[in-house]
């Protein structure tokens, strides 16, 4: 199969759009198509990836203006067009397709649990449909833990109109709207860290928290892994009323 | 031009325990890797913590080398790690005839696996294949294999190891049979830098025999395909194997919220570019349907191929070659002094092969520190970021 990409390459101060064909077999994923280009015409293509499949949240990239995961988003969506690739926006970019995840991380709650009690115990906002049958928790099992579901992969932030504008001023704003994935992830450490919900409650009240949300939601419309960061958000609002 | 002791090639996990050791034992060291931190190997992930079960009727040491692995990751790397054990499902009556001799096998290399009554099976994960004859407990669980390598990386930085991610090593500088120095290519500025050290460790995985010829050094790596398939939904919480004689398609991981059916292994030559071929993937789908029914009736998420980097040459099917680590240390053979290359080995034994070339290293620099990796927490996988 036959496709067309547009690329956004090079820098801030020297960028320019490339236009790639790649041949593939159909269920290749636009991950596989920046393989293709990267280990043919184009040695020098910056993106990043890792798991391709969904779990590490490095190769999110904006496709026609929209958040995704290129390893979860199939070729064959763009058949007949020319689908426009660029990196997500909010973050410091770096080159190419690749930005500087830094300012995601550093805002996160530190040291916070990476890891949670399976679904049944409860604080879960969108159930695992698949767990249905594993509702119940079997006799003799404390509990089963899983990792949180929020895979840091930056889509919200980008997505999310306040971050958008606010983070790339970075230097003119002096505290910017955190962003949904990190009001998610202090709302996750409140339910996950009972000794530190106080402390997560407190820092979701500050003017940069819950309160500079405006409710576009377009987070939860982009969240590759059904976090829904605006559910969290709303359920934050709630509590520190 | 910067100098640093050691220089390591490769931002894979054994890259990052590499680093992380030897910047413990106080030398100073540089790791470079040429795209993404873990975007070969690593990331492609299966993300079993392997318990060495699987392993215990073929390879005694590897079986033993993972049991102690695993208890040092617990220790060292808990939120890291989904540890929610793993059952060996006996579901047909070569699996049945051969579970005493598993048994017997964990046990012989100090995995504490343990015979269950079937009914209990079901009653931990309702999803498995009713018609299991034996269940088998064993102390698998699942890693998320990027955040743990990314845990490597944010130790070794916080000891002072400087990582640069898009940059290639595109010369190795020798001079008199010894190591002197690297050239790599930013990707970034497309530019070039030199770096002088004293020794190299080429933890490039599948690609380190590319990597040695830049030093005019033989290295004897088969990279060997291996294709995963993931459906969404978490079908089991624990680790679900079928008890045989290791094969293909014989493991489902389940992570997050959604489950991983591995692997297959062919040959292949060139490691870069690999993708997962149609039959692989049916193959895989309708391997998991017997370990747990439906599975192919989730909805289907991702295949990938990621390639391993097995230690040695084989005309055999890739299976045959063992998963077991090498640290070829290119001075003792006689060739080049200062150059050190570590293969082979699996996610769960990153710190291992960390430790083992880091070992051979550090004597060849006239540093007698011990490997510390094993006694302190790693840092949490977002210092990595919070430290730059």
């Amino acid at each position: 199969m036959k496709q067309s990409l547009r690329i956004k390459r090079g820098t801030d101060e020297d960028t320019l759009y490339y236009v790639y064909e790649v041949d593939l077999p159909s269920g290749s994923s636009v991950l596989d198509a920046l393989e293709f280009i990267r280990t043919g015409t184009a040695p020098d293509l910056m993106y990043r990836h890792s798991c391709h499949h969904g779990s590490c949240g490095t190769c999110a990239v904006r496709i026609n203006g929209k958040e995704v995961l290129a390893c979860l988003t199939k070729l064959e969506d763009f058949a007949g067009t020319v689908p426009t690739i660029e990196p997500l926006a909010a973050f410091k970019h770096d080159k190419d397709l690749v930005v500087e995840p830094g300012s995601l991380f550093r805002r996160l709650p530190k040291d916070a649990i990476k890891i949670r009690i399976s679904e049944w115990i409860g604080g879960e906002i969108n159930r695992d449909p698949a767990g249905e049958a594993n509702q119940a928790r079997p006799g003799g099992i404390e509990h089963f833990v899983r990792f949180e579901d929020c895979i840091e992969c930056g889509a919200c932030i980008s997505a999310c109109p306040v971050t958008r504008q606010s983070w790339a001023e970075e230097s003119l704003t002096a505290s910017p709207f955190m962003g949904p994935a990190v009001l998610a992830a202090i709302h996750r450490e409140s339910i996950n860290n009972s000794e530190r919900r106080q402390e997560m409650l407190e820092l979701a009240k500050l003017p940069n928290g819950v309160a500079a949300c405006e409710k576009h939601f377009d987070c939860s419309r982009v969240c590759p892994r059904m976090v829904a960061p605006g559910k969290h958000i709303e359920q934050l609002r709630k509590e520190i009323l | 031009m910067d100098y640093f002791d050691v220089v390591v090639i490769g931002g894979g996990g054994t890259g990052a325990a590499t680093a992380y050791d030897l910047s413990l034992r106080g030398l100073s060291v540089l790791l470079v890797e040429r795209g993404e931190l873990t975007s070969g190997t690593t990331g492609r992930h299966h993300g079993q913590l392997h318990s060495g079960a699987r392993y215990a009727l073929g390879d005694a040491h590897i079986a033993q080398e993972c049991m102690a692995e695993t208890r040092i990751l617990r220790r060292i790397a808990s939120d890291s790690i989904e540890y929610n054990q793993g059952l060996f499902l006996a579901i047909d009556d070569e699996g049945e005839a051969l579970t005493a001799d598993f048994i017997s096998a964990c046990r012989e290399a100090d995995i504490p696996a343990m015979e269950i009554p079937v009914q209990r099976a079901l009653e931990l994960e309702r999803r498995i294949n009713p018609k299991t004859k034996r269940a088998v407990l064993v102390p698998d669980g699942t890693i998320d294999a990027y955040r743990l390598a990314m845990r490597f990386f944010a130790s070794a930085a916080a000891r002072g190891a400087v990582v640069r991610n898009f940059t290639e090593v595109i010369d190795i500088e020798t001079s008199q049979g010894e190591v002197q120095g690297v050239r790599v290519h930013q990707l970034r500025t497309g530019t070039d830098l030199r770096y002088a050290c004293r020794a190299v460790v080429n933890a490039a995985g599948p690609w380190a025999d590319k990597v040695a010829a830049l030093a005019g050094q033989d290295v004897p790596v088969t990279p060997a395909a291996g294709t995963m398939v993931a459906v969404e939904g978490r079908l089991t919480n624990m680790v679900v194997s079928r008890l045989r004689r290791p094969g293909d398609g014989d493991i489902i991981v389940p992570q997050r919220r959604l489950s991983i059916i591995g692997s297959t292994q062919r040959k292949v030559s060139d490691p870069d570019g690999l993708r997962p071929l149609p039959e692989e993937i049916s193959f895989l789908l309708s391997s998991a349907d017997e370990l747990i029914p439906d599975f192919s009736k989730q909805p289907f998420r991702s295949a990938w191929t990621a390639a391993r980097p097995l230690a040695g040459r084989s005309n055999e099917e890739g299976r045959e070659i063992s998963r077991d680590i090498l640290v070829i240390d290119h001075g003792k053979t006689g060739q080049l002094k200062g150059f050190f290359t570590i293969l082979g080995g699996k996610a769960t034994t990153l710190r291992i092969m960390g430790e083992l070339v880091s070992d051979q290293v550090a004597q060849y620099l006239g540093n007698d520190e011990p490997c510390r990796t094993a006694l302190f927490d790693l840092y949490p996988y977002d210092y990595y970021w919070r430290l730059s």
